[in-house]
């Protein structure tokens, strides 16, 4: 399942104090969002750069194929960042002409 | 849940209880925004990248002005969407 080793079993030592269990619960939150986040961009990217660079695979992969993956890679998270800023502009300029 | 968690649960204070409720939502909101980013990503990737060799590793101009519109573009097309489903109700 967790392609990035075990994120639950943090504490060994049971926390005590409210304040001590409220901050492993936060960290416990933050690494699976983390973790989830992760894991949609690599499945994300896996899927579109697959199509793009290997339309045909062959018994195995090329330097130019690996090195289109790359590049698709790279493209594919500018392209998220640029998603991104304008996604979230555009969810406070319709915030705005709500309130 | 294993047992130890459900008993350190029980040791937060109500203000501690409140706190979390809080940061809870705000958690739970920003991966709602982040699943549309990844989404749109998809989308956008699709329409703006492929279908042409990839030969660099940097987006040019027309890719990038392309995301944005595509971003743009599809959220007018929800809004629309929604405003036609409210005035059919109405």
């Amino acid at each position: 399942m967790s392609m990035f080793g075990s994120g639950s079993s943090t504490s060994p030592a049971a926390p005590k104090s409210s304040a001590d269990v409220k901050a492993s619960i936060v960290q416990q939150l933050q690494q699976e969002a983390a973790m989830n986040n992760a894991r949609l961009l690599i499945e994300k990217i896996n899927e579109n750069c697959f199509d793009a660079c290997i339309p045909a695979p062959g018994s195995s992969m090329s330097s130019q194929e690996s090195g289109c993956v790359s590049s698709c890679m790279d493209k594919y998270i500018q392209l998220w960042n640029i998603s991104s800023k304008t996604y979230i502009s555009r969810l406070g300029q319709e915030q705005k002409r709500m309130a | 849940m294993d047992p130890q968690t459900q008993m350190d649960i029980s040791n937060l204070s109500e203000a501690d209880k409140k706190d979390l409720s809080q940061i809870l939502q705000n958690e739970s909101q920003k991966t709602t925004i982040q699943q549309s980013v990844h989404q749109l990503s998809d989308i956008c990737f699709k329409k703006c990248i492929a279908g042409r060799p990839i030969t660099s590793g940097a987006l040019d101009r027309s890719e990038e002005a392309c995301a944005e519109n595509c971003v743009q573009r599809w959220m007018d097309t929800q809004t629309s969407i929604i405003t036609k489903l409210q005035n059919m109700r109405g």
